[in-house]
Formats: C-alpha cells, sequence, structure tokens
C-alpha cells in the first residue's frame, strides 16, 4: 500500500482537527472564558499536597502556597507524606506550627491514596485543590481558580502550566509544549473537553468526590481518570488560563520518557479499557466525536510515520552508500550553491508548513493568554525539532507496554 | 445550530479551503518550473542556433572567429541538471517533461554536432562521452553510472558529456542510435568513439578514458538520469 494512501487522509484529518481548534478559540465560550475578570468571593479553600520522596522541592511549594494572594482564614494546605523514604517528612514538620498547614503522614500507597486521605480532612472546604510536590503556584493563581466557579454547574477547574526555571534543551523543548498544553486547555473547556484535571492546582467541588467517588489508581495517571469520570457523569470542567502553576519538567531523556509513557499509557489504558464509551460518543459532544478519537488515531499514526521515516532514512543511505561508491568524500561533501528552482516542495510538505504554523499559533496564543514570561523564538525551534524526534520514544513504548500488559512505574 | 455543530462545519471549511490552496500552489509552482527551464531551453536553443549560423557564415575559417568549442556548454549543463530534477519530482511519464526532454536532446545533439565540426576544421580533441541510460527499471546499474559521469564532468570540465535516455521516442535520437549502432545494453557509453557498455566501477569507467584526456579546462554538459 502506498504510503500517501495513508499520509493525506491523516494530514486532512490533522487540519481539521487544527482548524476545528482555532475556530473553538475565536467562538463566543472562549472568548467569554478569557474575558473573566478575577472574582472577589472568598470560598473555604484546601490545599491538598501528595508528598513521595519530594525533600528538594517541597519547602517551595508549601512557600508558594503560603505567599498566595488569598484571606489566611480561607486557605487551609493539606500536607500528605506518602510514606517518604527522604527528608520530605522532616521538612513538611518544619510548617508544623503554621496555623494554616495541616500534615498527614501514611504508609505509602500511591498518590491516589495521598489524595483521598487529604480530602478526608477537608471537610469544611467548600473547593477542594491538589497541587503536586515538584509545582509552584503564583500568588494570584488561586483568585483565578476561583472565578471559574461562580458559575454554578462548573464542577472542577484547570490552571495553566509553565515549566519552572527551564534550563536544558529537554525543559526548554517542554516550556514550549506546555504553553501549547495551555491553548489546549483553553480551547478544550470551552467545548467541555478536558480530559485531564492536571496534578499542579486543579480544584473540585467536593460534591465530585460525594458523588463519584475518591481517586483510583488509574495506571498511575489520577488525574485523568477523574477527569474521564466526570465527564462521563457530564460534568463540567473549566479552564483558569490566567492561573499560572510552575512544575519541575525532567531534565533527562530518560526521565522525560518514563514520564510520558507513563502518561500515554494511562491515556491508552483509561480510554481504550474504561473509558472506551466516551470515544465516539455524540452525547460527549467535542470530546466524544473529535478529541478523543482524533488523539487515538494520531498515537498511531506519529508511530507509523516514525517507523517509514526510519525505513526511509535506512534506505536511503544504503542507495546513497551503492550510488556513490568510489566517488571521493570530498566531492559528496562539497556544498552545493542554494537555488530556490531546486526547493523540494510537494503537497505533503506544504500541508506539513500549514500544521506546522498552526501549531506555533497557538504556543503564542497559550503563552500570551497565560501571561507566561520567557523567550519564546528559540525554544520554538527546539520544539519542533527535538519533539518530533522524541515524542516517537514514548508512543512507541507506551503502546508496547499497553500491548504487552507492562504495569508502568511513577519514577 | 448549536455552536459545536457551526465550528465543525467552519472548520470542514477551512480544511477543504487549506487543501485546495496547496494543491493549486503545487501545481502552479510546477508550471513556473517548467516555465523556467522552457525559457533556459530557448535562450540556448537560439544561441546555438546563433553559432550554427556565425558556423556556416564563416566555414571557410571557423577557428579565427569562434572557440575551438561552443560556450554553451555549462548552461547546457545547469539545465541537464533542472531537467533532471523536475524529472525527479513530476515523474518520468509526465508529458510536460518528456516534451522538455526531447527539446534537451535536441539541443545536446545540435552541441555535439557542431562541437565535432569545430574540432574537425580547427584540429582540437575535445573528450566527448555519448551516455545512453534508461529509466523503465530495466538498468540497475544506470544511476551509479550517470553518477559516476556527474563527478567526471565537476573534476574534468574539458570533458563533454551528452546523456540520453535510450528508449526516448524522438526522431534524432534514434537516428543517432541508429547511425552510431548503440546495443540496447545498457548503461552504454560511447568515449571518443570508443564503445563500452555496462557499468561496474568509478575507477574502470576511468580506465575508458583515452590517457590524458582527464585534465581539467574548461566546464561542459551535464548528465540527466
Amino acid at each position: 500500500m502506498s504510503l500517501e494512501v495513508v499520509t493525506y487522509p491523516f494530514l486532512f484529518l490533522t487540519i481539521f482537527f487544527e482548524s476545528f481548534l482555532l475556530v473553538t478559540l475565536l467562538s463566543h465560550p472562549a472568548r467569554t472564558s478569557r474575558e473573566r475578570v478575577a472574582s472577589s468571593k472568598t470560598p473555604k479553600v484546601a490545599v491538598i499536597v501528595p508528598c513521595w520522596n519530594e525533600e528538594s522541592t517541597i519547602g517551595g511549594t508549601i512557600e508558594s502556597l503560603l505567599a498566595l494572594e488569598y484571606p489566611r482564614e480561607k486557605l487551609s494546605i493539606i500536607l500528605v507524606d506518602d510514606g517518604s523514604t527522604d527528608a520530605t517528612y522532616s521538612t513538611m514538620m518544619r510548617y508544623a506550627d503554621n496555623a494554616q498547614i495541616k500534615i498527614l503522614k501514611k504508609e505509602n500507597g500511591g498518590k491516589h491514596t495521598a489524595m483521598n486521605l487529604g480530602i478526608e480532612h477537608a471537610k469544611d472546604a467548600e473547593l477542594i485543590g491538589c497541587l503536586d510536590a515538584d509545582s509552584f503556584v503564583d500568588p494570584k493563581a488561586l483568585r483565578e481558580m476561583i472565578t471559574c466557579f461562580d458559575e454554578e454547574d462548573v464542577m472542577a477547574a484547570a490552571p495553566s502550566m509553565s515549566v519552572h526555571e527551564p534550563h536544558t534543551l529537554l525543559e526548554r523543548m517542554q516550556a514550549v509544549e506546555y504553553q501549547l498544553g495551555n491553548a489546549m486547555r483553553h480551547i478544550l473547556s470551552a467545548t467541555n473537553s478536558l480530559y485531564v484535571t492536571p496534578g499542579p492546582f486543579s480544584f473540585y467541588r467536593p460534591q465530585v468526590f460525594q458523588n463519584i467517588g475518591p481517586f483510583r489508581h488509574a495506571y498511575l495517571t489520577e488525574d485523568m481518570e477523574m477527569a474521564l469520570r466526570m465527564q462521563r457523569a457530564g460534568y463540567r470542567i473549566e479552564n483558569a488560563v490566567r492561573a499560572r502553576v510552575y512544575t519541575k519538567a525532567p531534565d533527562t531523556l530518560t526521565k522525560l520518557i518514563k514520564q510520558r509513557t507513563r502518561w500515554n499509557t494511562g491515556f491508552l489504558r483509561n480510554v481504550l479499557y474504561d473509558y472506551r464509551d466516551l470515544v465516539g460518543n455524540r452525547k460527549r459532544g467535542a470530546l466524544g466525536l473529535i478529541i478523543l478519537p482524533f488523539s487515538l488515531i494520531s498515537v498511531v499514526f506519529a508511530i507509523g510515520m516514525f517507523g517509514n521515516a526510519i525505513v526511509q532514512f535506512v534506505q536511503n543511505t544504503i542507495h546513497a552508500i551503492a550510488t556513490t561508491s568510489g566517488i571521493p568524500i570530498a566531492y559528496l561533501m562539497t556544498p552545493r550553491a542554494i537555488n530556490l528552482f531546486y526547493w523540494p516542495y510537494s503537497a505533503t510538505a506544504l500541508l506539513s508548513g500549514v500544521l506546522i504554523a498552526i501549531v506555533i499559533a497557538l504556543i503564542v496564543v497559550g503563552k500570551r493568554l497565560s501571561n507566561t514570561s520567557g523567550t519564546l523564538l528559540t525554544n520554538i525551534v527546539l520544539y519542533v525539532v527535538i519533539y518530533s524526534l522524541v515524542s516517537p520514544l514514548w508512543l512507541i513504548r507506551s503502546v508496547a507496554d499497553v500491548a504487552r500488559g507492562t504495569a508502568n512505574t511513577w519514577r | 445550530m448549536s455552536i459545536f455543530t457551526r465550528n465543525i462545519l467552519i472548520a470542514l471549511g477551512m480544511t477543504i479551503l487549506i487543501v485546495a490552496t496547496v494543491i493549486y500552489a503545487v501545481g502552479y509552482l510546477d508550471r513556473l518550473r517548467l516555465a523556467e527551464i522552457e525559457t533556459i531551453q530557448n535562450t540556448i536553443s537560439t544561441e546555438t542556433f546563433s553559432l550554427e549560423t556565425q558556423f556556416s557564415l564563416l566555414e571557410a575559417a571557423p577557428c579565427d572567429s569562434t572557440a575551438s568549442s561552443t560556450t554553451l556548454s555549462s548552461e547546457l549543463a545547469d539545465l541537464g541538471n533542472r531537467l533532471s530534477f523536475t524529472e525527479d519530482q513530476l515523474g518520468s511519464s509526465d508529458a510536460r517533461v518528456i516534451q522538455l526532454k526531447k527539446q534537451y536532446y535536441l539541443l545536446e545533439i545540435r552541441d555535439y554536432l557542431i562541437n565535432k565540426k569545430l574540432a574537425a576544421a580547427c584540429g582540437t580533441k575535445p573528450v566527448t562521452v555519448l551516455y545512453f541510460y534508461s529509466n523503465k527499471g530495466d538498468c540497475s546499474d544506470c544511476e551509479k553510472a550517470g553518477y559516476a559521469l556527474s563527478y567526471l564532468r565537476d573534476t574534468y570540465p574539458k570533458l563533454r558529456v551528452y546523456s540520453f535516455d535510450y528508449y526516448l521516442d524522438l526522431g534524432a535520437l534514434k537516428t543517432l542510435i541508429a547511425v552510431d549502432k548503440v546495443k540496447n545494453t545498457l548503461p552504454a557509453f560511447i568515449i571518443n568513439g570508443k564503445y563500452s557498455y555496462g557499468f561496474t566501477s568509478l575507477a574502470d569507467l576511468e580506465k575508458q578514458f583515452p590517457k590524458g584526456a582527464l585534465a581539467t579546462s574548461t566546464p561542459s554538459t551535464t548528465v540527466i538520469n
């Protein structure tokens, strides 16, 4: 079968998907959402911080919570040590005298158990939030999050996320990816299609846990499973695009692949095993008809394209070696003059260019809407180049893990 | 109509518009590329005709008024490169490509003949290679041979290489093949009148050249393959 038979339909689908995102970005619900003014209401809020061996970051996480611009008596912080074996607990205990902070310790049972213990201790909270112990909140973030709940049918809200102090190439690449994620969250929330309420600073009404139950193990993606469960129940999940949260991103390729494999296997297992009924479900609107089906197809296609690129590269290399056998290397390496006539344009290349242009536009939108500081241009180049090379690695591993039934670990 | 349905319809319209624009753009760029080749071809054709006319007018003493070989070889080489690239992009069965190839071969044959006349009249000994290939899939070594000849031509500009698609339906080419009695065992080379069939390696091909023939001087034509 010719590759074009698969490539062109997928390019068409992807352009349609990206066009849908752009149209939704400009539509009334998204405009209304980003024009929302920060609420002056101050409901009682509890933020749960589940920790497992986070001695290096937990202090900063707590300090950022204490610096939130919010009445102290209305904000309680619940720190849950999930059986850490490092100095996490002793670092927590330095805040034991703070009236806002409650410290809990339990045997290691997984992040979802730590969250659920925290929820049990947040009885009087009108809103319950969570914050991963490697993340730090902007002082105004809570006000922005609270604003989402001015509308009574909103049951949960997710913030905008950025990479904390990106330095390495991989971190800078992820910094761009996170801005794309911010744009996506903003757009998806306009069609109530969010299927992840991220660990860093998502908020829920307590009724969510009362009605549909606590967090589950969910293949180590409890935040995704909770959002999917809420979607199945018909709940509305909002996004506070100006609520900024900074999180530590993996700084090595090994850690990055591990993290993304966990996310992707979690997505595949949750959607294919436990929430298959949502895929193609007309009642779930954009989530069921567009977002989930496209996300599944794109995994298959990305792996297919990567495999094809590898095969093509090997074939071309072998062919080039055979064709140029005997020709001096110096001649082969001589740079040729650049002439526009030889620009190898094709429908595939131009359509791919359109796709990249839309992605870059969304990245810029994500950065502007979330008011995230930092350089973008060089990081976008890194993103476009590196991401296309490394993302197939975790996609392949995820599919292999799901196919073989391999359990993933957190770190 | 719900906002979701409306957004889907608008997105679908946008997608169709983008794809249609890209398809039109590719066709437009193809036409521009072919037009550029045609322009170069016309220029070379005019200059070749001018040279032929000049040669006829001064038949008695051609060497006094013209160079001992044509000066169009670098343009012809560039044209060959462009045509070869376009053939790769559009395919060898594209009618426009076939038409341009025919015109290019006519230019090559005319250049070959006039240089042959000039060499005879002026007593020079240019090194000329007539190279016959096929891109029907029946010549596994043609690409290697074409690349080797391109290297030789770039390295030894004195070399004049004229390449021909053996099976192209062109009267002048068929006559050239018949007159020179070129067999369809491809790749085929006629190096200064000496026949050679098949390609093994660059080193073996170099051995086919007359001694001292491969030395740098002025550039020559190209290899289409």
